[in-house]
C-alpha cells in the first residue's frame, strides 16, 4: 500500500481557514508563518478526486444495473415512484461498500451522510420542480393571453374561451390582502419580538410561550375564528378586509417567532458597545439591534408571506367569491389568487381548469416577484454593503473626521452616542 | 455570543463628587415610550391569542353542552342526531401528521445541512430562494398533484409495504372479514399519501427554521472541530447539530402546526371516514380541518357549533404540542444560549 | 437606511402597485347601457353554480347587470337568505322547517318564492373493463343502482347487474362506489331519488328517511371531495371497477361513459338534457309551500324519461322587509329580469353546459314567481317572448319538447338486447357484446335490435366467462389476457408465501454474489499487508 489518501480533516480545516471567510465572519483564525521549509506546488483543495467521481458514478451504474435486473421479479413494485426508491436503496449500499475500500470508517459515513444530504435535497428540489413543472403545462393553454392578466371575469363564463376573461381581479384582491395584513403583522410582530427580547420580564416570557405554542395554530382555525368574531358577529358578510384578518392572525405567530429567533442571536456584545457607549435602550435597538438582524427579519416576513398568501384555508371562509373586482376591502366579497384556483378548478369546463392551473402560476410568479424585492432591499447581512451603501459611508466617515478635527477635542459624553453611529449622520 | 446580556439601565455619567450616587435612574422618555409601544404589542398579540380561544369556546358550547364528554371519545359525526365526537376525525389528524413529519423532516434536515454546510456561493442563494418559494404553492395544486399523479405512484409501493410487512399490524390492509385486499382501490385516498402530500408541503417551512439555526453555529467551535481531525460530518454532528436543536425541534413544531392544520390538499386527497383506521396504508381517514372545510357549506347552526367544537380540540392540542417542544427548546443548547 | 424604514418603503410600494393595477383595470370601459340595474348577489348551490356563471357572465355583456353569485352551498345560502345578508339564494333543499339535529327550524322572516332555475339528470360514471376493454354501454335498474350504493351489491358479477346487461359477461371484480365527501346538491338529489323510490333500502342503509346532502360512507364506498374529485377517482386506472354519481358534464368531459337507467316504461335511457326535460314535464309543486314533488319525474311513463331528473329552486323574496335586509324595490326589478333571461334565454346553454332545459310547465311554474318579486317588469305574457329551447315562444300551448324529443332505440328496452353504442363522454367507442345477449346500435330509432344482434351471439349460455364471447371487437382477446389486462394493478393473492420466501432468499444471493468479493477481498489485503510489514 503506497497509496497516500488525502486526509480530509487536513483539507477541510484548510478550506476553512483558506476561502471561507464569509463563514468566519470576524474571528479568522491566523495560519503561523511556514518559515524555511520550501512550499510545494498549490494543491486543489476542492476539486473531487478521480477516486470519489468513480465511486458516485460505479455506485449509480451498480444500482441501475441491479434494480433492473431485480425490478418486478422479487421487488414487486410497479411503476417509476418504486423503481427509484429501489435504485437508490442499493445506490447507497454500493456506494458506502465503495468507499469502505479505500478509506476508514469516519470518511465512510463523512461521505455517505453528505451524499444523504444531497439526496435529500435532489428529492425536494425534485418534488418542487415536479410540482412548479406541472403547474406551468397544465396551465399552459391560459398563460400566453395576455387577456389573462389584464381582465377580470366578470365577461367570462364557463363556457367561453380562454382570449376571454382574466384573473387580474383576483391578482389585486391577493394584493390588497396580503398588504393589509402585512401592515398589521410587520409593526406588531416585530415590535413583539423586540419586547420579547430588549424589555424582558416575565410577562414577556409569558408572551414568548404564548407565540411559540401560537406558531402552530392550524389556518383553518385561524379563519373559523375571524367567521365567528368578525362575520358572524360585526360585518355579517364576507369581505376581504375579514380574510386580511383571518392572514394577520396567521401570520403573526410565525413572524414573531422567527424574528424572535434571529434578534435573539444578535451577538450580545454589540448591545453592550452600544449601552457601554451610553445610548438609551431605544437607541441601542433601532441603530444596533434591528439593523444587525435585518436580513434574518426579512427572511422571518418572508416566512410569513409566503404562507400568508398561498394558503387557501383562512380565505375559504372569510373573503367570498366574486368575479368581478373589488378595490373596497371592507365591502363586498374580494377573491384572492389561492382561492380563485380552488375556484376554477371545481369546474367541470377544461378551460376553467387551464385557467386554474394557470392563476396558481400567476401566484408563483407573484411570490418569486415579492421575494426578489424583499432580498434586493433587505436580503443582506449586517456587514454586507452594497457598493452605493458603502460610498455613502465613506464619504459620511470623512465629514465626521473633518468635523472632528474642527471641533475641540473636549466633548460632552452625549456626543459619543453620535459618533459611534456614524449611520446617523449619513442620514 | 456565550455571554448573557444583562439589562441594565444606562446610567447617565453626572459630575464626579464625593456623593454616593443612586445607579438608580430615570429612563429617557424615548425609552418609556419604546417600552410601552412594545409592552402593548406584546399585550396585543396575547390578546389576539386568547380571542381565538375565546371565540371558539363560545361559539363550540352549544355542541359542547349537547355532546358533554363523548365528543372526544365518540367516532360518529352526526350533529343532526346529535351523536357526533372527534375520536376518529382527530386520530386520522394525528396519523397524517405522523406520517407527514416521518416524510419531512429527513428531508428538511437533510437538505437545511445540504444548504448551510454543503453549497456555497450563488448555489446556496439559489437553493435558499427556491426553498422560499416552494413554502408558497398553493395547497390546491399539491392537492391535484397529489391526487392525479402522485396517488397512482405510490399505490404500488403502499401494495409492497403491506404485502411483506403485513405483520406490523399498522401496515397491514385488511377487508371486512381480516383477509388481505389486493385492489388498487383498497389502498386510495389512505393516511400515507395524504401523509405524503403534506409532508411535502411543510418542509421548506421547516428547511427555512433550521437553515437559520444551523448557520448560526459559532465558527470558532467549527474551526475547533476540524482542527481537532474531525470530517465534515463529524462537525456537523459535534457542533452543528447540536447547537441547532432548537431551529430542529422548533421547525418541526412549525412544521408539525402547519401539517396539523392543512386542509385544501388533505380535503382533496381523504375518503373521509369517521372509524378509527390503524391501517394507514388503507383507504380512509379523516382530518378536523378537512371536515370543517367539508362540512360547513351545508352545516346547520348547530353543525357549525359542532365543527367550531372540532376547531377548538385541534386548537388546544396544538397548543399542547407546541408547550412541550418550547419547554423542550428551552432546555437544549442554542436556545438557551439564544434566549 | 434601516429596516423598518425599508420595510415601510416596501410596503407603498405594494400600495402603489395595488392602486396602479387597480386604475388601469377601472378603466377598462363597462359595456354602456341604456337601463341602469342595480348590483344583485347571492349564494348557494354548487350544483347549479356552472350554470349561473354562464348566465351571470352573459347579463353583464348584455344588459350591463352585475350579478354576484358564490357556490358557499345550499345550506349557507339558505341561511344567507334568512339573515338578509343576499338578494337571492340558490338551493335543492327548501327551507327546514324542523331541522333533525334540533337546530332552529329555518323560517325566514319575510315572504319568498321557490323558482325552478335549472334542470339536471343524476348520471352514474363508471370506470368498467372486460377483457382490457372498456365498456359503455351499461345499463342499470333503479334498484341496482340503490343497492350499489347501499353495499348490497357489492362484485360486477352480481345476478342482478348481469341481468340488467344480458349482453355483457359482467367480470369478478368489485364495485368501488364512489361518493361525495363534502355537502353537495347532487348528494341530496340522488338521495332524494333513493328515499322516494325505495325507501326500505334507504333507510335500513343511512338511518334516515329523507334525503341528506352529506352521503354516509360506509363498507367498500370512497368518498372523495367535489364532481372534480369523484370524477377525477374514477377517471384513473385504480379506479377500475368504481362508479359515483356526479354531473353529467363530468362524464361527458373526463371521456367515460355514464350508466342508463331503467325507467318506469321499461327502456333504459341516458341522461341527455332531452331526456330529463321531459322527465321534468311531469313534475309537480306542492300548492301550500311551492316545493318539488318528484314523484311524478321518477315514475313518468314516457318511455324517454331519464328517472333521476330533478331541478334546484332559486330563493326569490317576495316583499321588502322594513329592516334587516340588503334587498329593495330597484334590486328587485334586476333580479326579475336576472330570473327571467334564466328561464328563457338561459335555458339555450343548458345543454352545453352539462344540465337540461327547464320544460314548459316549470318555466310557466317559475313566471308566476317571478310576477311575485317587488318591483318585477316581469308579466305572464313574456311567456310568448320566451326562447326557451322546449317549447315555441309563438305558440306557447304546443309542447315542442314532446315532439323533438328522440325515442330511445329498441335495443335499450328492457329484455335479451342490449345496445353496443357507447354514452357520454365514450359515444364514440361502442363495446363489443360479451354476455349471452344479443347488440344492438342506438345509432338512430330506426335500427333494430335484431339486425345489430347478428355481430355475435356466440357466448350464450355461458354469460359469466369473457373468454368465450365472439364479440368482434374482443375476438383477439384470451382469457389469461383478460385477467392480466383487466387489474393491472392488482398484486399477488398470497400475502407472503413459500414462493416469496424463496424469491427473496435468490434475491439476497444475487445482492451477496455482488457485495462479498469486493468485502472479503478488502479483508483478505488488510490480512495480508498486515502480514507484510
Amino acid at each position: 500500500m503506497t497509496t497516500v489518501l488525502d486526509p480530509p480533516t487536513l483539507s477541510d480545516t484548510d478550506v476553512a481557514t483558506d476561502n471561507d471567510t464569509s463563514l468566519i465572519g470576524s474571528s479568522i483564525t491566523h495560519l503561523p508563518s511556514p518559515g524555511e521549509t520550501p512550499v510545494g506546488p498549490r494543491r486543489s483543495l476542492r476539486k473531487a478526486t478521480l477516486d470519489d467521481k468513480f465511486n458516485i458514478v460505479g455506485a449509480l451504474v451498480a444500482s441501475v444495473a441491479l434494480t433492473s435486473l431485480l425490478f418486478g421479479w422479487f421487488t414487486p413494485l410497479i411503476g417509476g415512484v418504486g423503481y427509484v426508491v429501489v435504485a437508490f436503496v442499493l445506490f447507497v449500499g454500493f456506494y458506502i461498500i465503495l468507499v469502505a475500500l479505500r478509506a476508514d470508517r469516519q470518511e465512510v459515513k463523512d461521505r455517505v451522510m453528505t451524499a444523504l444530504m444531497v439526496s435529500a435535497g435532489v428529492i425536494l428540489f425534485g418534488a418542487l420542480i415536479f410540482v412548479v413543472g406541472y403547474t406551468l403545462i397544465r396551465g399552459k393553454d391560459a398563460l400566453p393571453h395576455l387577456n389573462f392578466f389584464t381582465q377580470t371575469m366578470e365577461l367570462a363564463g364557463p363556457l367561453d374561451p380562454l382570449s376571454i376573461g382574466g384573473i387580474l381581479h383576483a391578482i389585486v384582491g391577493s394584493l390588497i390582502q396580503i398588504t393589509i395584513a402585512l401592515s398589521i403583522t410587520i409593526p406588531l410582530g416585530i415590535t413583539t419580538a423586540v419586547f420579547l427580547n430588549e424589555i424582558g420580564g416575565r410577562f414577556a416570557r409569558f408572551v414568548r410561550t404564548i407565540a411559540d405554542a401560537m406558531t402552530a395554530l392550524p389556518s383553518i382555525v385561524a379563519g373559523l375564528f375571524v367567521y365567528a368574531a368578525i362575520i358572524q358577529l360585526i360585518t355579517h358578510q364576507r369581505s376581504g378586509f375579514a380574510a386580511a384578518m383571518a392572514i394577520t392572525v396567521m401570520m403573526l405567530p410565525i413572524v414573531i417567532r422567527a424574528a424572535d429567533v434571529v434578534l435573539r442571536l444578535v451577538p450580545g456584545n454589540l448591545r453592550e458597545a452600544s449601552y457601554a457607549l451610553g445610548s438609551t435602550r431605544w437607541s441601542t435597538v433601532w441603530n444596533v439591534v434591528l439593523p444587525t438582524a435585518r436580513s434574518g427579519l426579512v427572511t422571518a416576513v418572508i416566512l410569513g408571506t409566503a404562507r400568508g398568501i398561498g394558503e387557501t384555508s383562512p380565505v375559504l371562509l372569510t373573503s367570498g367569491i366574486t368575479s368581478v373586482m373589488n378595490f373596497n376591502p371592507f365591502s363586498g366579497p374580494m377573491i384572492s389568487l389561492p382561492l380563485q384556483v380552488f375556484d376554477f378548478v371545481k369546474s367541470p369546463e377544461p378551460n376553467m381548469i387551464a385557467r386554474g392551473f394557470g392563476t396558481a402560476a400567476v401566484l408563483l410568479l407573484l411570490v418569486v416577484a415579492l421575494f426578489t424585492v424583499a432580498r434586493i432591499i433587505g436580503g443582506r447581512g449586517p456587514g454586507q454593503l452594497s457598493d452605493s451603501q458603502r460610498r455613502r459611508l465613506a464619504a459620511a466617515s470623512l465629514e465626521d473626521l473633518a468635523r472632528m478635527s474642527r471641533t475641540t477635542p473636549n466633548r460632552d459624553a452625549t456626543d459619543v452616542d453620535h459618533a459611534a453611529n456614524p449611520e446617523e449622520t449619513s442620514r | 455570543m456565550t455571554t448573557t446580556v444583562t439589562h441594565r439601565e444606562t446610567a447617565s455619567p453626572t459630575s464626579p463628587g464625593p456623593v454616593r450616587r443612586s445607579l438608580l435612574s430615570v429612563p429617557s422618555r424615548s425609552d418609556s415610550v419604546f417600552k410601552l409601544v412594545s409592552f402593548t404589542a406584546g399585550m396585543t398579540t396575547v390578546g389576539i391569542m386568547l380571542a381565538v380561544g375565546l371565540f371558539l369556546s363560545l361559539r363550540a358550547s352549544d355542541a359542547l353542552r349537547v355532546s358533554g364528554f363523548s365528543f372526544l371519545v365518540q367516532q360518529q359525526w352526526s350533529p343532526e342526531t346529535h351523536v357526533f365526537g372527534i375520536a376518529a376525525v382527530l386520530f386520522g389528524t394525528v396519523t397524517i401528521a405522523i406520517i407527514a413529519m416521518c416524510v419531512a423532516v429527513p428531508l428538511a434536515l437533510g437538505t437545511s445541512l445540504l444548504i448551510s454546510e454543503v453549497t456555497r456561493g450563488p448555489v446556496r442563494s439559489i437553493l435558499v430562494s427556491l426553498v422560499d418559494l416552494m413554502a408558497a404553492v398553493p395547497s390546491v395544486v399539491y392537492g391535484l398533484w397529489g391526487l392525479f399523479f402522485l396517488q397512482a405512484n405510490v399505490i404500488p409501493i403502499s401494495s409492497w409495504i403491506s404485502t411483506y410487512f403485513a405483520w406490523i399490524p399498522i401496515f397491514a390492509v385488511t377487508g371486512g372479514s381480516g383477509e388481505h385486499l389486493t385492489e388498487a382501490s383498497a389502498y386510495t385516498s389512505s393516511a400515507f399519501i395524504a401523509g405524503i402530500v403534506v409532508g411535502l408541503m411543510v418542509v421548506p417551512t421547516q428547511t427555512s427554521v433550521m437553515r437559520e439555526a444551523f448557520s448560526q453555529a459559532p465558527v470558532g467551535e467549527r474551526e475547533g472541530a476540524l482542527a481537532l481531525g474531525s470530517t465534515r460530518w463529524g462537525m456537523i454532528r459535534t457542533v452543528v447539530i447540536p447547537f441547532g436543536r432548537g431551529g430542529i425541534i422548533g421547525g418541526t413544531m412549525l412544521g408539525l402546526g402547519r401539517a396539523l392544520g392543512e386542509t385544501i390538499a388533505v380535503y382533496m386527497i381523504i375518503s373521509p371516514i369517521f372509524t378509527i383506521n390503524w391501517q394507514v396504508l388503507k383507504t380512509g381517514t379523516n382530518s378536523v380541518s378537512a371536515l370543517i372545510a367539508l362540512r360547513y357549506g351545508e352545516a346547520s347552526d348547530f353543525g357549525l357549533s359542532a365543527l367550531m367544537a372540532a376547531g377548538l380540540v385541534l386548537f388546544v392540542i396544538t397548543l399542547i404540542v407546541n408547550f412541550t417542544a418550547s419547554s423542550i427548546v428551552a432546555r437544549s443548547r442554542s436556545g438557551a444560549e439564544t434566549g | 437606511m434601516t429596516p423598518r424604514i425599508r420595510l415601510i418603503r416596501l410596503i407603498s410600494i405594494l400600495f402603489a402597485m395595488t392602486i396602479f393595477v387597480g386604475a388601469a383595470a377601472t378603466a377598462v370601459p363597462q359595456s354602456a347601457t341604456a337601463v341602469t340595474y342595480t348590483p344583485i348577489s347571492g349564494t348557494g348551490s354548487t350544483w347549479s353554480q356552472n350554470a349561473l356563471d354562464q348566465w351571470r357572465r352573459n347579463v353583464a355583456t348584455n344588459y350591463g347587470m352585475t350579478v354576484n353569485y358564490s357556490g358557499t352551498g345550499s345550506s349557507a345560502g339558505r341561511k344567507d337568505f334568512i339573515n338578509g345578508t343576499v338578494d337571492f339564494a340558490v338551493s335543492e333543499i327548501p327551507f327546514q322547517a324542523a331541522p333533525e339535529d334540533g337546530s332552529a327550524p329555518e323560517k325566514p322572516a319575510n315572504g319568498y318564492a321557490y323558482m325552478p332555475i335549472v334542470a339536471g339528470g343524476t348520471a352514474f360514471m363508471y370506470n368498467l373493463k372486460i377483457g382490457g376493454k372498456r365498456v359503455t354501454n351499461l345499463r342499470l335498474g333503479g334498484e341496482t343502482i340503490t343497492k350499489i350504493f347501499t353495499n348490497r351489491i357489492t362484485n360486477w358479477n352480481d345476478p342482478q347487474i348481469q341481468a340488467d346487461n344480458p349482453g355483457l359477461a359482467m367480470p369478478n371484480k368489485p364495485i368501488v362506489p364512489v361518493v361525495r365527501s363534502d355537502g353537495s346538491g347532487s348528494t341530496a338529489q340522488f338521495t332524494l331519488w333513493m328515499s322516494k323510490q325505495y325507501s326500505a333500502l334507504w333507510s335500513a342503509f343511512s338511518g334516515r328517511s329523507g334525503l341528506t346532502s352529506q352521503y354516509p360512507v360506509k363498507g367498500s364506498a370512497k368518498a372523495q371531495s367535489g364532481s372534480l374529485g369523484v370524477a377525477g377517482y374514477v377517471s384513473q386506472a385504480y379506479g377500475e371497477g368504481a362508479i359515483t354519481y356526479v354531473e353529467y358534464s363530468y362524464a361527458l368531459k373526463s371521456g367515460f361513459p355514464v350508466a342508463k337507467v331503467l325507467n318506469a316504461a321499461g327502456y333504459y335511457v341516458e341522461p341527455t338534457a332531452s331526456s330529463v326535460a321531459v322527465a321534468l314535464l311531469q313534475a309537480a309543486i306542492n300548492p301550500s309551500d311551492l316545493t318539488q314533488i318528484l314523484d311524478g319525474v321518477y315514475n313518468n311513463a314516457d318511455k324517454r324519461t331519464y328517472p333521476l331528473s330533478s331541478y334546484s329552486y332559486m330563493i326569490v323574496p317576495t316583499n321588502i322587509p322594513a329592516t334587516g335586509s340588503i334587498f329593495t324595490q330597484a334590486k328587485g326589478a334586476t333580479l326579475s329580469t336576472f330570473a327571467s333571461y334564466m328561464l328563457c334565454e338561459g335555458q339555450q346553454q343548458a345543454a352545453a353546459l352539462g344540465y337540461s332545459p327547464l320544460p314548459l310547465n316549470l318555466v310557466k311554474a317559475g313566471f308566476t314567481q317571478i310576477a311575485r318579486i317587488p318591483g318585477s317588469t316581469a308579466t305572464s305574457g313574456d311567456l310568448s317572448k320566451c326562447n326557451n329551447p322546449t317549447f315555441d315562444p309563438a305558440n306557447p300551448g304546443s309542447n315542442k319538447l314532446a315532439t323533438i324529443a328522440p325515442q330511445p332505440a329498441p335495443c335499450d328496452q328492457r329484455g335479451p338486447n342490449q345496445c353496443t353504442s357507447g354514452t357520454a363522454g365514450a359515444a364514440s367507442t361502442p363495446t363489443g357484446v360479451t354476455g349471452s345477449g344479443s347488440g344492438g346500435k342506438a345509432a338512430g330509432s330506426s335500427a333494430t335490435g335484431a339486425v345489430a344482434g347478428s355481430t355475435g351471439a356466440a357466448g350464450a349460455g355461458t354469460g359469466t366467462d369473457a373468454g368465450q364471447a365472439g364479440g368482434a371487437q374482443l375476438a383477439s382477446s384470451t382469457g389469461s389476457g383478460e385477467a392480466a389486462v383487466s387489474s393491472p394493478f392488482s398484486e399477488p393473492a398470497a400475502p407472503f408465501g413459500a414462493g416469496q420466501l424463496l424469491m427473496l432468499v435468490s434475491g439476497v444471493l444475487v445482492v451477496l454474489a455482488i457485495v462479498l468479493p469486493p468485502v472479503l477481498s478488502k479483508s483478505l489485503r488488510a490480512r495480508g499487508s498486515g502480514k507484510n510489514s
